[in-house]
């Protein structure tokens, strides 16, 4: 199974490659959780992000937005938001959307489960997608 | 704990000529599936309709209210 695929995951956290000088400033402007996942979504063409694994989604909603994404053969990286709240806070901070799963293509936020579903029903999806 | 009738009153009462039909999908009171339809939506991108939506309830929004599952619809015109 190709985990490692779906890595952002593990790399967000750590995804500050620019070694920072000095103790960043405590304020809350400076957030290596916040860069790392706008760059996460400009450097995957499609990325979901979901609560759990594709291999092992932990929510409805999302297990619904991975088989639409498994159903269209679509590649897709995919960010775990549960084990840091912090990523669910700054991600819905980023993309102004309250609930995950939040799928994005090309850098913009297509939507949650229920418009993916019904841009995958309408043909809209593939798309979007390709 | 917020009820079906309660999520439906709040969305017509915040937005201008909004008819809701909610349900408690679970029953448990948190996760609601709610149609949505109004005016408000006509020139709007499927995601500023969900937004317009969920911005009634703010951090309830995966607080208390655990899912809301969305359909927006603008009302259907009459033909001429």
């Amino acid at each position: 199974m190709s985990s490692t695929e779906s890595s952002p995951v593990r790399d967000l956290p750590m995804a500050q490659n620019a070694p920072t000088p000095v103790e960043p400033p405590a304020s809350s402007e400076s957030n290596p959780i916040h860069d790392a996942i706008t760059e996460a979504i400009s450097e995957h063409k499609v990325l979901l992000f979901m609560k759990g694994t594709p291999e092992a989604p932990a929510c409805g909603f999302s297990a619904r937005t991975v088989a639409i994404l498994e159903a269209l053969d679509t590649p897709f990286a995919a960010v775990d938001i549960l084990p840091d709240p912090r990523i669910r806070q700054e991600l819905s901070a980023i993309s102004n959307w309250p609930t995950i799963p939040q799928l994005f293509a090309n850098g913009e936020l297509l939507g949650g489960c229920d418009i993916v579903t019904e841009m995958y029903e309408s043909g809209e999806l593939a798309e979007a997608l390709a | 704990m917020p009820s079906p009738e309660h999520i439906k009153q709040r969305i017509e009462a915040s937005i201008a000529g909004a008819h809701a039909e909610v349900e408690d999908t679970t029953g448990g009171g948190d996760h609601f599936r709610a149609t949505v339809t109004a005016p408000a939506f006509e020139g709007r991108s499927r995601i500023e309709q969900h937004r317009l939506v969920y911005e009634v309830f703010g951090p309830e929004i995966g607080g208390a209210i655990h899912a809301l599952s969305l359909k927006t619809q603008t009302p259907l015109k009459t033909p001429q």
